[in-house]
């Protein structure tokens, strides 16, 4: 193939991926699958922010429920307490996230590998445990949004599709952003730290620096996608926002469709999400279970054929196909 | 002076793995730092780029004082070094390599990709700059790292063992590419223990044994010096000759 026929078929195929996330809320009227589509979105926002600094930085965060619990959290609490709009508490839930990223990273970005891991698990869970003992943030009950739209600045809807449509442009958004970073001084470097982050800081990258960096633009978006989240379903408690599983998801659907690559994320969104809709319509309440089983086969399926997820199968199994047969 | 290094002491417990050592690099030398194994070299060379802190001792890069400073500020100035065993980032490709170390002194990419395609040209990978590092074989991997640390843009260039695990014929190619920086102003040390290499390669070397610099000067010189045939073949082995 050319190079202007890659670019084509690269552009081509984009732009198909666009119209047809953009036409399925209009094409697909029946709710619970309109409802899957949002989820499918939710999920991709989430992973994709998970990706900046698990993908590209390769700081396998096991902690993001942290973030996106203080992103959940926030627009509710100020509805609860103080009977103030939800989507103010959006830029608040963003401010606390990028707090918590400087202060739990600062310490834990010194570990490399598992440590690190191990450590982002650790701080998610011990505010998992101070949020369910805590009154004020609705302890072990959760909180709940305005159940009707007082005013268009509670963003609360009956349909599914104005949430879409806001999933999709901060999706939109968010892969710009990632877009930007990979081409720029960014994303060199944070590639460079995660091959090998001895040889990087022997050629100038501020490695710890970088990290944190990586860690709170997607820190301040896994915030965003847990707004979104309290926004659209309307109530949060500490399992649904802070739960382990929040992290786990995020981090199995960018490895399912390729981490550190740019619509890796969204693939894996795009492919999951509804296969977890279908063991839990399957198996009704007995369903949780059966999504650990799932996550569980995917990590050994990946680990075991293809760490580089379903966009390397495609780059380097899949593409050479029809190279030869074009020759 | 551009570099000079003065009674740094390296311990790990009780053991001094650098005992005391002094050592001054001047501007457009290529200095070599030899011993044999096992004699100090690479904990001295850890010292020099920032990768180990000294337990005693201090180091001044053109008169400011690097001792304790972390390894991406020793880049900052102009220290830049290769590593014994190749640390090139495998999944990225060559020029992906190299601009890494290109943006150090260029912000912008366009700029940071123009720098590092001059390197390519001038180190001689320019036909392997979208392969994968991994795709390359040992000596490509060590000409990649130097490509990368000259990027940088250095004053001072620290080549840990760079020609070990090459053959001749590779050995005589990477020498060529050693006077070609040299002959760019660029100072170099080279950490060697092939002694046959240095001496055709360096001004000035520098013999390295159980943590301490046993003589310093010219090749020639220094190879005759008692103490260096002692460190290198031991005093059994002169006994039994003599």
């Amino acid at each position: 193939m050319t190079p202007a026929a890659v670019r084509v078929l690269r552009w081509g195929s984009l732009g198909l991926l666009g119209a047809a996330l953009l036409a399925f809320p209009l094409v697909v009227t029946n709710a619970y699958y309109a409802r899957v589509g949002g989820l499918v979105l939710l999920s991709a926002i989430s992973a994709s922010a998970w990706n900046i600094v698990g993908g590209y930085a390769g700081q396998v965060s096991v902690g993001h429920s942290m973030f996106f619990g203080a992103g959940a959290y926030l627009p509710l609490l100020l509805y609860n307490q103080w009977q103030l709009p939800p989507t103010l508490g959006v830029p608040l839930g963003m401010l606390v996230a990028l707090g918590l990223a400087v202060l739990v990273g600062t310490p834990t970005l010194r570990l490399h590998g598992h440590y690190f891991s191990m450590a982002t698990i650790g701080a998610a869970e011990l505010i998992r445990i101070v949020v369910s003992n805590w009154e004020f943030v609705g302890a072990a009950i959760g909180l709940r949004g305005p159940a009707v739209s007082r005013t268009v600045w509670d963003f609360a809807f009956r349909s599914v599709v104005p949430y879409y449509y806001l999933f999709l442009g901060v999706l939109a958004v968010l892969l710009a952003v990632t877009w930007r970073l990979e081409r720029t001084r960014i994303g060199y470097y944070l590639r460079a730290v995660k091959a090998g982050e001895r040889a990087a800081r022997s050629l100038g990258v501020p490695a710890r620096r970088y990290k944190l960096y990586a860690l709170m633009v997607s820190a301040a978006f896994t915030a965003l996608a847990g707004s979104l989240y309290a926004l659209w379903i309307g109530f949060v408690d500490q399992e649904s926002g802070f739960g382990i599983l929040v992290s786990v998801e995020m981090i199995i659907i960018t490895a399912l469709g390729g981490a550190g690559s740019l619509f890796g994320p969204l693939i894996g969104a795009l492919i999951l999400i509804p296969l977890q809709n279908l063991t839990n319509a399957l198996y009704g309440g007995s369903g949780t279970g059966l999504t650990f089983l799932l996550y569980g086969g995917i990590i050994v399926l990946i680990a075991r054929f293809e760490p580089g997820g379903l966009i390397e199968l495609w780059q380097l199994r899949v593409r050479p196909l029809f190279k030869r047969a074009k020759r | 002076m551009l570099l000079h290094a003065e009674g740094i002491t390296m311990k790990f417990g009780g053991f001094r793995a650098v005992d005391g050592a002094q050592l001054e690099v001047h501007e457009g030398e290529i200095v070599g730092l030899i011993g044999p194994n096992g004699a100090g070299k690479s904990t001295l060379f850890g010292c020099l780029v920032g990768d180990l802190k000294p337990s005693a001792g201090r180091i001044a890069f053109q008169d400011s004082d690097v001792t304790d400073r972390s390894p991406e500020e020793h880049a900052r100035l102009g220290i830049a070094r290769t590593f014994q065993v190749p640390q090139t980032f495998e999944d990225l490709t060559v020029l992906d390599n190299v601009m890494v170390g290109a943006f150090l002194r260029h912000r912008r990419a366009s700029d940071a990709r123009a720098a590092a395609e001059a390197v390519l040209a001038f180190t001689g990978l320019a036909g392997q700059a979208g392969h994968k590092a991994r795709s390359l074989g040992t000596p490509g991997r060590k000409r990649l790292e130097i490509a990368r640390a000259l990027a940088t843009e250095p004053k001072l260039l620290l080549l840990d063992e760079a020609l070990a695990g090459l053959n001749p014929v590779e050995i005589r190619r990477a020498i060529e590419l050693v006077r070609a920086i040299h002959a760019r102003g660029i100072t170099l040390v080279i950490v060697e223990h092939i002694m046959e290499v240095i001496v055709t390669l360096a001004q000035r070397v520098i013999v390295f044994n159980q943590g301490r610099i046993i003589a310093s000067g010219l090749p020639r010189t220094v190879m005759q010096d008692p103490a260096v045939i002692e460190a290198y073949l031991g005093t059994h082995g002169r006994r039994s000759a003599g």
